[in-house]
């Protein structure tokens, strides 16, 4: 009995819903918009919200997914960078080597009217009160003593002693050095001395009491000593200086090539 | 066997100091003047293992320095071996605690080494005298070889007693006892 009341019941809600349904599906949308307001005025805020953070971390994951190509492009860049250091080193290796053969070259044209051997210099003199230096070339190389060292700019020194490898050459800014020299206009006759006042520059004494010297005038080597071939540039007159007695004056020679800065010599061998 | 270690390693200091003269000093100047590393090493071993030590070691480390740049052999050999003469003297005399005892010893053994070279080097060569220059580098030098010896004393001075230990410790006992 209790079961058949039941189903009835159950008969006639079913009956009602659909017909709420078919009366609800056949009225207009627009008639139901305070309806809809009401509850998007509710719920959009949420919604929003919900939107921005559901934006904001699809927005991280290209963040990081960006950071990942980052490292990539970064650590390809690391690699080209590392490439390029190496090219650069490649480089200066390759131009310091040129500029060496191209002073190899020059000194050579430019002293083809003597045989010639190349070297470097490869230990300075270490007193305050003396100038010489030691060359990477020796006996084996034929080099021997007495022999002339030059460079590209002019007159160095000459060889004092030798080993198989290696040979000492005395400056000719060193105090105990003495080149005998002309003025290359005038063919005046000068002693050119090293000295300990100014290690860069040289003293020409025993001027004639004729000569004229001008600042600037060349010096060269005479030929006269029996070490210096004739017609090596030593410098240029850069002061004259006039004493009391006219033959104790002198004149303060530059020398053409920095002694603080040459690092390639010829030893002249021989004359072609 | 312990002294044949001292000598070799005093010889391997005057190589590295040698590279340090030739290498560094070179540029590292006072208005163009090195310091002379060498006469601080040869005085203090005089003073610290005495003549016997000195003298021969001085011989050995001035042929040394001739062979790799100098004009003449022997030279430094002579004036470095006096150096280290000298410093075994004036252990004798003076106290090697002192700064100002030890800065006084520098200055001399500076003016003697560098006077003695002068000398000899302008007689054998025949190069012309310049007295002011050759005070006025003398003097830069001595400046510099002193603030050198002020900054190394410390380790000299541990060491130097480490070989007063080994070369004259003898010596040391029969003084007191």
């Amino acid at each position: 009995m209790y079961k058949k009341k039941t189903g009835i019941i159950g008969i006639i809600i079913t009956v009602v819903i659909l017909i709420i349904l078919v009366f609800i599906s056949n009225i207009n949308i627009e008639n139901l918009s305070y309806i809809e307001n009401a509850f998007s005025s509710i719920v959009m805020p949420i919604q929003n919200g919900l939107t921005y953070l559901k934006n904001k971390i699809s927005g991280n994951n290209t963040f990081f997914a960006d950071i990942n190509k980052l490292k990539e492009e970064n650590e390809e860049l690391r690699n080209k960078n590392l490439e390029l250091e190496k090219d650069l080193r490649e480089f200066e290796i390759i131009k310091s080597e040129n500029t060496t053969l191209k002073e190899y070259l020059n000194l050579t044209e430019q002293y083809s009217n003597y045989n010639t051997k190349a070297a470097y210099i490869i230990n300075k003199d270490i007193s305050n009160y003396s100038n010489i230096f030691v060359i990477n070339i020796g006996e084996k190389d034929g080099i021997k003593p007495n022999m002339t060292v030059i460079s590209e700019k002019g007159l160095v020194g000459y060889i004092i002693s030798t080993t198989s490898n290696t040979a000492k050459v005395q400056t000719i800014i060193d105090t105990a050095s003495t080149v005998s020299s002309t003025i290359s206009s005038s063919r005046e006759t000068l002693i050119c001395k090293g000295t300990l006042d100014d290690t860069s520059s040289l003293k020409a004494t025993n001027i004639s009491t004729t000569a004229t010297i001008i600042q600037g005038d060349k010096v060269e080597t005479s030929g006269m000593g029996g070490i210096y071939p004739k017609g090596i540039l030593i410098g240029t007159i850069k002061k004259v200086e006039n004493t009391k007695n006219i033959v104790d004056r002198y004149a303060i020679i530059e020398p053409a090539v920095n002694f603080d800065k040459v690092e390639t010599v010829l030893v002249i061998i021989s004359d072609k | 066997m312990k002294n044949t270690l001292i000598i070799v390693a005093l010889i391997t200091t005057f190589l590295f100091i040698y590279f340090l003269q030739s290498n560094f000093f070179i540029w590292f100047t006072i208005g163009g003047i090195q310091p002379n590393l060498f006469i601080i090493l040869m005085l203090f071993i005089g003073l610290f293992g005495g003549k016997r030590l000195g003298i021969p070691l001085g011989i050995t480390i001035g042929i040394l320095l001739d062979f790799f740049i100098s004009k003449k052999i022997g030279i430094s050999a002579i004036m470095l071996a006096l150096i280290g003469g000298l410093g075994g003297i004036l252990d004798k005399n003076f106290s090697k605690d002192s700064k100002m005892t030890i800065i006084i010893m520098t200055i001399g053994s500076t003016i003697i080494y560098e006077i003695g070279m002068y000398a000899i080097n302008t007689i054998i060569l025949s190069s012309t005298i310049e007295i002011t220059p050759f005070i006025k580098i003398l003097s830069i030098e001595i400046i510099y070889n002193i603030i050198i010896t002020i900054l190394v004393y410390p380790i000299i001075q541990k060491a130097g007693y480490y070989i007063e230990d080994t070369f004259k410790s003898t010596k040391i006992l029969t003084r007191y006892f």
